[in-house]
């Protein structure tokens, strides 16, 4: 008997009247939906090893549980093809992780959005765009594998707009937040070969992102004009915190700052020393709390750290960075964290293969 | 046309309210704050209307660390042990 065989509904055989049924029992993040019919479940189902009752994520506060049938129907929907399947599981996987809070990430005021950085061959076999346009539109994996984790949270853990997703103003990546890194001319090791997995193991890093932040920067012309004007958006008042973030280099940018002979750790340690506000700074905002400063500042602060300031993140370590997106333009992107602390940190995992499962 | 349901297929909840106590005159209180700007300073106004009308004593205070995460199993066990009833709420 299939897992969930009770819960097939039985509808006519009209495929504009299965869309607009799937809008009736709110099931859809509010675009039309593919409607999840068992042959293609089950085509998504055969490109997981395990079984489809097993389960994947277990949301901390309703004990509701994702399996992998429950991810596969949502992936269906959201129009992802089986081939893109293991990464949708990874990212869960990922997110499970108590460190992330997917759940506070999710219920918060804050508009966060699990943003998915998708590394290694895969993206290639899969056909997930890491160039022109890289945040979308336009690509298929990219959309999809990012619009099935909003899905997931929706319609399986039940995180509801205006019910048990509290965000103010949400953000444009709750429909979809999902990029490839790009390999194809990238100077610094990728991060699926940072993250300690074996040669050719991809993985899926998540990030609960509370925004997308430009940084156009057409006349600088090294690593200090670059990275500074980044620094300078990772410190606006609205965005500093002790939160960690993520920065994409354009191409353009990369050259720049990799040409001079910078490592992705000079820049990170680069980011963290500029990416400051001054303690009379905060205050003059209302931001500066003394148990934010005593934590950045305190026995184990990093060296890096300057008296009379509040850094971005707690170390360098804190910021990743990587490149991504067309050939042409100035423009690379800060993200910043949802979390104004160390409410979620960032979390990644292997796609595809089981690495010290035991 | 046979559509597989999306939400969820995970276990059964069983989720029930803690009984009202019959009661407030002299109990003693527990307050749970978030560590979020302003919470503490919320829940001892709450607290203290309870001090004053119903006698209550405040008897522990719990931190959580992580404002948008579940309160420990630990510290929820504690409390049920020391206190008659808790005082939580979102402070920001």
């Amino acid at each position: 008997m299939p897992l969930d065989s009770h819960r097939i509904h039985e509808i006519p055989d009209d495929l504009l009247a299965a869309i607009d049924y799937c809008y009736e029992q709110g099931w859809t993040d509010g675009l039309p939906v593919i409607p999840p019919v068992l042959e293609r479940v089950h085509a998504m189902l055969a490109f997981e090893g395990r079984p489809p009752e097993a389960v994947i994520a277990t949301h901390p506060a309703t004990t509701l549980q994702l399996t992998v049938h429950a991810a596969a129907v949502n992936a269906v929907m959201a129009g992802c093809l089986p081939e893109y399947f293991p990464v949708l599981v990874a990212a869960f996987e990922a997110m499970d992780k108590p460190e992330f809070n997917f759940h506070g990430s999710t219920a918060s005021t804050g508009g966060s959005a699990p943003l998915l950085i998708v590394s290694g061959p895969v993206c290639d076999d899969i056909g997930m765009n890491a160039d022109v346009n890289l945040f979308g539109p336009g690509n298929r994996a990219n959309a999809t594998i990012g619009r099935a984790v909003r899905l997931v949270l929706r319609n399986v853990f039940q995180m509801i707009p205006g019910i048990s997703d509290k965000s103010t103003q949400g953000n444009p990546g709750k429909y979809s937040f999902c990029i490839a890194e790009r390999a194809r001319g990238n100077p610094w090791p990728l991060l699926c070969e940072t993250q300690d997995y074996p040669p050719g193991v991809s993985s899926v890093t998540v990030f609960a992102g509370g925004g997308f932040c430009n940084v156009e920067n057409h006349g600088g012309n090294t690593p200090e004009q670059i990275l500074g004007s980044v620094a300078d958006a990772m410190a606006n008042y609205g965005c500093i915190t002790l939160g960690q973030s993520v920065v994409i280099l354009s191409p353009e940018h990369m050259a720049i700052v990799a040409g001079a002979g910078w490592s992705r750790e000079d820049a990170q340690s680069f980011l963290f020393t500029q990416a400051k506000r001054s303690v009379e700074g905060m205050r003059s905002v209302g931001k500066y709390r003394d148990s934010e400063y005593d934590r950045q500042h305190g026995d184990d602060a990093d060296a890096m750290v300057q008296d009379g300031y509040v850094h971005r993140g707690l170390s360098p370590r804190d910021i990743l960075i990587t490149m991504g997106g067309g050939d042409a333009g100035g423009h690379s992107c800060f993200i910043p964290s949802w979390s104004r602390g160390r409410g979620s940190i960032m979390q990644h995992k292997p796609i595809g293969v089981c690495i010290d499962c035991g | 046309m046979r559509l597989y349901d999306p939400t969820s297929s995970g276990p059964e909840r069983s989720l029930s309210r803690a009984p009202a106590l019959t009661a407030l005159e002299g109990k003693t209180i527990g307050i749970l704050e978030n560590n979020k700007l302003n919470a503490m300073e919320m829940l001892r106004e709450v607290a203290a209307l309870f001090e004053t009308r119903h006698n209550c004593t405040v008897r522990s205070v719990w931190h959580k660390s992580n404002a948008s995460a579940p309160a420990p199993a630990g510290m929820l066990a504690q409390a049920i042990g020391e206190v008659d009833f808790l005082i939580t709420g979102l402070g920001d």
